[in-house]
């Protein structure tokens, strides 16, 4: 059995004192930003990436790799304690849990959560172990014209799984792409885009792009808004949940985890999608469907699962093809640049200790949130009572200081600046930000391979559809659009979205 | 003719503007504008990268295509903002501020950045300047635009003090122009929390991590 090996070497490298800290301190943060609302884990790797520089490459893709799954438990606490979401994949969440806290079954539903999530996070790592190795070995016969296209699929998938209007997203994404070309062309050395200031010859920085974006617009919204908190911290009560309890989640968590495992290979897919397909689907199924929206506990169990699996899986597209599926997978692979490594199916064979390190930190990662989240909830929940005013300006210093460490120069801060104007008019204007910061990636990856392909097949742009495996990319592209652009499927996408918005 | 969606109105105007403009800086501007540029006596105007063909791309051949299609969504998103079966009322983009005071904003940074690349070599000076004087107009005239205009302004007076004035100082004026643009404004929970967070930056990332900022003033040192 070639993958247990595979697994044996990865443990050693994850349980290794050192990368066992990293782990540590990573979902240690990824619960701390978890918990609290109005810090994401995109902001939260972006600003640690210029730290990361002095870490060893598997230490610190370990680290930031908690993070993100961290934030998964970490959400789900606030969700359910003060009825805001933690984190943007725990807003189902909101709607049972913080019922079942109203009628003070906080610690069961904290409980159920918990559970459901390392399960979810055990079996994901499994599936990230057997589904990726195959898939790099396909990607390794890809040349620049299945690049390409896996790009176009990429992209077009993050514009049919944003919620709002498909137009919009797709004109976000060709925004991205536009900004994605800033600096030197590679092929040419022609400046494009850069109006004559030197310090943009290099291109935007990504970080910049998703510190503005995400960090200073998220907290700009935020202090326009006044909102109540109503905190249940003084009656967790008992954690444990009953047997009928037990009997009930099984089922939803089982579902959860495979939903969740499916939708985040899915590029474009990931924590935020499964949750909330996870809630549709349970609503359906469930033969308590008249609790949910009460208090029903298939409607945390199923969520919960799902959003974890779905962020584990997420790494597939990105250890495997190098193509990051949502924006925190494309910190990822800015984390991976920084320390000399292509993303690509090389990776694999070439770094086995890196890959499959990663893969068995996750599992060992999933085993201290349980630890973290259940028996020392009552930390996490102090934290919710330090209140916004404190919160941001704290923030505010920890971004300012990285964005300024990238290259020592003010510069950097300008350009976030500017990035933080436009992601608040675009909040405002119902335009989602992760479509652009998607094709933002893409953008020199793409004209790369365009450029490519074309050279090799002398100008025909029929290519594309010639080779089998980029036709069969594109075919699937076009389906996607032309199936959620139907007017009955437009209507159920917009309401699977309505309730985001309200938030 | 009335906007029905303002949402996508502004959105559609948007996305017109920077696919146009990314075209134009591409393969450059109309050539009755170079005709005018030249008949008014200021030259040949530099402009333009390669197009190439589609066997041998040029630089400017994926961003005209790029820019070419976000336009024409632009505009499919504008006409629907023009015509929008929804109710007019639930479309309001809520924006703090209007399209002037946004058109006052950008023609200061670029008339004070200019001015001070000019006058100095460098345009720190501009930025700055034009960061506080906007700070200010916004505390005085337009109230609804602080936690914008303040959290904005805060990293940019951060930035750009860092060098001359240390870390230490210029983390405790970004927490209190940061706190400045909240709802609340208490100044002595802002000042403790300014000190502490000026020490907890001062202990991690200088002497932790090691980054190159200064502590303490230049003039001091």
């Amino acid at each position: 059995m070639e993958i247990l090996s595979n697994l044996a070497l990865g443990f050693g490298v994850a349980l290794s004192p050192f990368n066992l800290l990293m782990c540590l301190v990573g979902v240690v943060l990824g619960t701390l930003i978890g918990v609290l609302p109005g810090v994401g884990p995109v902001a939260t790797i972006a600003m640690l990436l210029p730290i990361t520089f002095n870490l060893n490459p598997i230490g610190a893709l370990i680290m930031l790799a908690g993070i993100y799954y961290g934030a998964q438990y970490g959400g789900s606490t606030t969700a359910i304690l003060v009825n805001l979401p933690g984190e943007s994949s725990s807003v189902v969440t909101c709607l049972d849990g913080y019922q079942m806290a109203r009628r003070g079954r906080a610690g069961p539903a904290l409980a159920t959560a918990a559970i459901g999530s390392f399960f979810a996070g055990t079996i994901s790592t499994l599936v990230v172990a057997l589904f990726a190795p195959p898939l790099a070995e396909v990607a390794l016969k890809f040349g620049p014209s299945e690049y390409f296209s896996l790009m176009v699929l990429g992209l077009v998938a993050a514009t049919v799984l944003a919620s709002g209007s498909l137009i919009k997203a797709i004109a976000m994404v060709l925004l991205g792409l536009l900004l994605g070309l800033v600096g030197t062309d590679v092929n040419s050395g022609v400046l494009r885009f850069a109006f004559g200031v030197s310090e943009l010859a290099d291109g935007i920085g990504f970080v910049v792009v998703a510190m503005g974006m995400f960090g200073l617009a998220e907290i700009i919204v935020n202090l326009e808004q006044t909102d109540q908190r109503e905190v249940f911290t003084s009656k967790v009560g008992r954690l444990m949940p009953s047997k009928e309890d037990f009997k009930r989640m099984a089922p939803s968590i089982l579902r959860g985890t495979a939903l969740g495992s499916a939708l985040g290979i899915l590029p474009g897919g990931g924590a935020l999608l499964s949750s909330f397909a996870s809630y549709t689907v349970e609503k359906k199924v469930s033969k308590y469907s008249h609790e949910f929206g009460k208090g029903a506990i298939e409607g945390v169990a199923g969520p919960e699962s799902a959003n974890n699996a779905g962020a584990q899986t997420s790494f597939i597209p990105l250890l495997t093809l190098g193509i990051p599926g949502n924006a925190v997978m494309a910190l990822m692979i800015g984390a991976m640049m920084i320390q000399g490594i292509a993303p690509g199916p090389q990776v694999m064979t070439e770094r086995p200790q890196l890959f499959w390190g990663m893969i068995a930190s996750m599992w060992v990662g999933n085993l201290m949130l349980v630890i973290l989240n259940l028996p020392m909830i009552g930390l996490w929940i102090k934290l919710l009572t330090v209140p916004y005013r404190i919160l941001y300006p704290a923030i505010l210093v920890f971004m300012c200081i990285g964005v300024f460490s990238l290259s020592n120069n003010p510069f950097d801060v300008l350009i976030m600046a500017f990035f933080g104007v436009l992601g608040y008019i675009c909040a405002k204007l119902a335009c989602e930000p992760a479509p652009m910061i998607l094709g933002f990636i893409l953008g020199p990856l793409m004209e790369e391979n365009l450029r490519r392909a074309m050279l090799l097949s002398r100008g025909d742009p029929l290519v594309f559809f010639q080779k089998p495996i980029s036709a069969t990319f594109l075919i699937i592209s076009i389906v996607l659009l032309v199936v959620i652009s139907l007017p009955a499927l437009r209507s159920k996408r917009e309401q699977a979205f309505a309730g985001e918005e309200q938030k | 003719m009335q906007i029905k969606n303002e949402k996508d109105f502004w959105a559609g105007l948007m996305f017109m503007g920077f696919g146009l403009a990314a075209m134009i800086i591409a393969v450059g501007p109309p050539a009755f504008l170079v005709a005018a540029w030249k008949s008014m006596g200021w030259g040949n105007p530099e402009y333009g990268y390669q197009m190439g063909t589609a066997l041998r791309m040029g630089p400017a051949y994926f961003p005209t295509v790029l820019g070419g299609l976000l336009a024409i969504l632009g505009l499919v998103v504008f006409l629907r903002g023009l015509l929008s079966k929804l109710p007019p009322e639930t479309m309001k983009a809520n924006m703090s501020f209007g399209i002037l005071d946004f058109v006052v904003g950008v023609a200061l940074f670029a008339g004070l950045g200019y001015g001070s690349k000019v006058l100095f070599k460098s345009g720190d000076y501009g930025m700055l300047a034009a960061s506080v004087i906007l700070a200010v107009l916004s505390f005085l005239f337009r109230p609804k635009t602080k936690p914008l205009i303040l959290i904005l302004a805060c990293g940019m007076v951060f930035a750009y003090l860092l060098k001359p004035l240390g870390l230490v100082l210029a983390t405790i004026l970004l927490v209190f122009v940061a706190a400045l643009g909240g709802h609340e404004y208490k100044t002595k929970e802002v000042a403790i929390l300014a000190v502490l967070l000026s020490l907890f930056s001062v202990v991690v990332f200088v002497h932790g991590l090691t980054l190159p900022f200064p502590i303490w003033p230049a003039f001091l040192q």
